[in-house]
């Protein structure tokens, strides 16, 4: 039973630096695209797995490096959650699962999921109210019900929290 | 806290050595030491049978209440 927790958090902390690594690519890969896009506007058509931006920045240049600056802060949000995660996972022993910094770790994963949720609310309103200025011009949504994650993961993080105590108390029986 | 752990002065009336006491209740010199300085948050049973029989004393010799003084 033991080999087979370890194992899968081995395989958890394997899949959360894939996507941590992935999205931090994925960051680069937009900001390069953009860079590009201001001497060649011709690539932000094909920002990022064809994503094209080529209208909004035809309308306004502004709003275009608003929607890439927020597109690129969302990643850059998740990759740290899933840093936070690998941080987590490499932290914990199961001889001594309990300890203040997994659970302030725990704790700290349960806020950015909150923030992202802030940044996509804001992102997804821009973007609607971008729809009704450009015509022709094709939202594109992040979705935003992982609001629910952030109960779980806040009370996985109070729970852990108590967790840690008992685990102090009973070290420090004689 | 306010309970208060007096071992050590218990120790220092049977004149008995933290190795001697760890020898005797078979605890470990790190947990006696967590006990003496009063950073244990509870004792076993058995542990206070133990150093009663080893100190020749009561539970009420080795622990006291103290209330906390009220700022």
């Amino acid at each position: 039973m033991k080999t087979k927790t370890n194992t899968i958090l081995v395989i958890m902390n394997v899949l959360a630096w894939i996507t941590f690594i992935g999205l931090m690519v994925k960051a680069g890969a937009i900001l390069v695209s953009f860079g590009v896009s201001v001497s060649h506007p011709e690539a932000a058509k094909n920002l990022y797995m064809e994503t094209n931006l080529y209208n909004l920045m035809q309308f306004d240049f502004v709003h275009y490096t608003v929607v890439v600056v927020m597109w690129v802060a969302i990643l850059i949000l998740e990759a740290y959650t899933a840093f936070l995660v690998t941080r987590v996972l490499s932290r914990i022993k199961m001889t001594n699962p309990f300890t203040p910094e997994v659970s302030k770790d725990i704790e700290k994963i349960a806020y950015v999921i909150l923030l992202i949720w802030v940044a996509a609310m804001l992102y997804n309103g821009y973007q609607q109210w971008l729809a009704k200025q450009i015509t022709g011009w094709e939202e594109n949504l992040i979705p935003a019900e992982f609001i629910l994650m952030v109960g779980v993961v806040f009370v996985f993080s109070q729970i852990f929290k108590k967790g840690v105590e008992i685990q102090s108390e009973n070290e420090l029986t004689v | 806290m306010p309970i208060i752990v007096n071992l050590d002065v218990m120790m220092a009336k049977r004149k008995m050595s933290l190795n001697e006491l760890s020898e005797k209740v078979d605890l470990t010199l790190a947990n006696l030491s967590i006990l003496k300085t009063g950073k244990a948050k509870a004792i076993r049973f058995s542990t206070l049978d133990a150093i009663c029989k080893a100190l020749d004393c009561q539970p009420g010799d080795i622990l006291e209440f103290v209330e906390k003084q009220k700022k």
